[in-house]
């Protein structure tokens, strides 16, 4: 008697200890996603190609495709995500207090913010170079031909500072009008009120369209800085900044093991690479060690596509923006894109 | 004196309330404090004021202060708030001015004029002030040519939609002299009116004031300050690439949001204006007509001197209201506080909850100083009665 009961509490014991082991470290942001039954996904405003809102209210582009991957991932539904717009100045504390998940919005990483503001930055989904656009008229060439120039930019954007310091530093006197929103400082530049008018050149290729005559303006070739941008989460919760780092590495693996939105369910069934029947769960268990379904990107892939297709249709040559791959090629051909394996 | 006529005793009673409502108060703020900064550290973002030590980096168009884009932070809180405190005291001054004129316009007798202020009134009083900011802006401003093809003024000052660009002395040496000239002149009118005043009172004599205040308050300073130009050099804009180099630029947000300012408020101070002088009892002017003044000297000695006093606190009001409407400003990139320091610097540095109970309290100082200014003057004119 005493024998079977001390047995029956070694099982006990022991089995707690298993189930214990399988716990996975509590995840508040992953609970609450689930208990809500959609994703909040912080964006921009509406710029054309990364995040923008037709006149139905569906949302599309670049950093839009990425809060899609992360539902399908989470939900199995790319469709499960309400989209929070943020203003360069709503962006952080939006984040911070809790109000979205992930901020995917055209946001450079910069030091100061990963150190000081509680903001975490989980991959780079574009690199971007700083640049300007200016009248055809104006005859300028390059960046040094806009001395004595008079520049508009959005108030607190990384460019303001980066514009700033770039004509110093050249001893060249500009004149730089701080708008509070984007959309102003393009309005004022195309009301005349500037020379020019500042962004990264995703943005620019962007809101060219929003101006009177796109055509009698010109977008200058040379970047005057180095802008990578990526989903961003708060500090803590490390399991949730796993989960958005590694969709988005997901993304980019896809397209390198080529892994597409029509071929991703033959791959599946009868792909021989370990990689990809790692990465579409067909084995490895590797959604489960995140507290997903297996077939996380499996959905990501068949809903939203590859990083690739993403790119193509949004800001690529399927997209009006034409931006060429560039520095957002993969690094076997060229570019920089480049992801840890899945192993 | 026992415990109870202590406890009923409305003095004692009256101070345990206000001691409680203040504990309360105090409580309060420190749970609010406390809370946020616990809540901060754990979500790992700094607090503290060390961010206004930093170099801000951020250029600045319009800057009054001496402030380059190598100061720190706390340097472009000063450029921020003389940028709105600028704006304001112009404004206030512009607009009461306005105000008055369209206010007594309303009274005319002469109905054209009374009717066009009447119209002036109830279109600025349905028309939000963003939109004064906008058109001033994008209507008015916009319209302006583009730098090769500005308004040249003398030669010297230029007019384009970058702004107006005037020229700007190389040493402001020769215009502290004129100054501090202008200043003891203007010192000496007040010593000379209040000599006056007395010697009416003595001997019912009135002294040529309106001589010495012609040359005290206008030809001295007029003299000082063109003594003061001409032996100066300038630094006259010359046309160059983009646009004119040297001098000082008075940027088109700067002229925007002050001429939304004005018209939008003059609007309301009219009102004020209108309601006081109505409110002075009709009796006042017909007395003062049978003494034989004359309409303009009865409006000037009789009513307003009245009406001053049933205007004072509600153009208070309108004051305070210029002040904290100044942050519409940020609408159109004028660099007031809300725009460099809400704007900007809040963006660089993230710390959310500082900056903004800096550019609260600013709000709040400025404010607090207009109403106790404006509170001096209401009790200094209140009817004293002997």
């Amino acid at each position: 008697m005493t024998i079977r009961i001390l047995g029956a509490a070694v099982l006990l014991a022991a089995g707690a200890s298993v189930a214990q082991a399988q716990q996975l470290a509590p995840s508040p942001t992953l609970d609450a996603v689930k208990a809500r039954g959609n994703l909040e996904c912080g964006v921009h405003l509406g710029l054309p190609g990364f995040s923008f809102a037709n006149d139905k209210g569906e949302w599309s582009g670049l950093d839009v495709d990425y809060c899609k991957a992360l539902a399908a991932a989470v939900f199995g539904d790319a469709n499960k995500v309400k989209y929070t717009p943020t203003s360069v100045q709503q962006r952080w504390p939006i984040l911070q207090s809790g109000q979205v998940d992930v901020l995917s919005r055209n946001s450079t990483i910069t030091f100061s913010r990963n150190a000081t503001l509680g903001l975490n930055f989980q991959g780079i989904n574009f690199y971007e170079g700083q640049t300007f656009i200016v009248r055809k008229s104006a005859g300028v060439k390059d960046a040094a031909g806009l001395d004595g120039a008079s520049v508009c930019v959005a108030a607190g954007s990384t460019e303001e500072k980066n514009a700033a310091d770039w004509f110093r530093e050249r001893n060249l006197k500009t004149t730089i009008t701080n708008f509070q929103k984007n959309d102003d400082a393009i309005a004022a530049y195309d009301a005349g009120r500037c020379d020019a008018y500042t962004a990264g050149v995703g943005a620019l290729a962007g809101q060219r369209a929003k101006l009177k005559n796109p055509d009698e303006h010109v977008i200058l070739t040379q970047p005057i800085s180095n802008d990578p941008q990526g989903p961003v989460t708060r500090w803590g919760d490390e399991r949730w900044q796993l989960i958005v780092r590694w969709v988005l590495n997901g993304t980019i693996a896809a397209e390198m093991l080529g892994v597409t939105s029509k071929n991703v369910d033959e791959m599946k069934a009868n792909s021989k690479n370990t990689e990809v029947r790692r990465l579409l769960g067909a084995e490895g268990g590797f959604g489960a060690m995140m507290g997903l379904s297996n077939d996380w990107m499996y959905n990501a892939i068949k809903q939203v596509g590859n990083y690739g297709e993403s790119y193509e249709r949004t800001v690529g040559m399927g997209s009006p923006l034409k931006l060429e791959r560039g520095q957002n090629q993969l690094w076997t051909k060229g570019g920089l894109l480049f992801t840890p394996p899945f192993q | 004196m026992n415990v109870l006529s202590f406890i009923n005793d409305k003095r004692v009673r009256d101070w345990f309330y206000q001691i409680a409502l203040i504990v309360l108060l105090v409580g309060l703020t420190v749970f609010f404090v406390r809370n946020a900064s616990e809540n901060m550290v754990k979500a790992g973002i700094a607090s503290g004021f060390d961010f206004l030590w930093r170099t801000s980096g951020i250029e600045v168009p319009f800057v009054l202060t001496g402030y380059t884009q190598s100061d720190d932070i706390f340097a472009l809180f000063w450029v921020g708030v003389a940028n709105t405190m600028l704006v304001t005291v112009i404004a206030i001054a512009l607009a009461t001015l306005l105000g008055f004129a369209i206010g007594i316009a309303r009274l005319s007798s002469h109905w054209l004029l009374s009717t066009i202020a009447g119209a002036y009134i109830e279109f600025v009083r349905n028309i939000p002030l963003l939109f004064f900011v906008l058109f001033w802006y994008f209507g008015v401003i916009a319209a302006l040519p583009q730098p090769r093809q500005s308004i040249s003024l003398f030669g010297v000052a230029f007019l384009n939609n970058r702004g107006i660009t005037i020229p700007l002395p190389d040493a402001p040496g020769n215009f502290r002299w004129a100054a501090l000239v202008i200043l003891v002149s203007w010192v000496g009118y007040w010593l000379a009116s209040a000599w006056a005043r007395k010697r009416k009172e003595r001997t019912g004599q009135d002294a040529p004031l309106l001589a010495i205040g012609l040359g005290l308050i206008v030809v001295v300073p007029a003299l000082a300050i063109a003594w003061a130009s001409l032996a100066t050099r300038w630094d006259i804009p010359v046309l160059r690439g983009f646009n004119y180099r040297g001098g000082f630029v008075v940027i088109p947000e700067f002229v925007a949001l002050l001429a939304a300012l004005v018209t939008y408020t003059a609007g309301f101070i009219a009102e004020i204006v209108r309601g006081g002088i109505e409110s002075v009892a009709k009796g006042q002017s017909e007395a003062a007509s049978a003494l034989g003044l004359r309409p303009g000297r009865i409006l000037s000695l009789v009513v307003i001197p009245q009406a001053l006093r049933v205007m004072t606190p509600p153009l208070t009001n309108q004051y305070l209201n210029v002040l904290k409407n100044s942050s519409f400003g940020a609408a159109i990139a004028y660099p007031d506080v809300v725009s460099l320091f809400m704007g900007s610097a809040l963006n660089n540095t993230g710390q959310a909850i500082e900056i903004i109970a800096m550019t609260l309290a600013v709000y709040l100082v400025i404010g607090l100083a207009v109403s106790a200014l404006m509170n001096w003057y209401n009790a200094r004119i209140a009817l004293v009665t002997r």
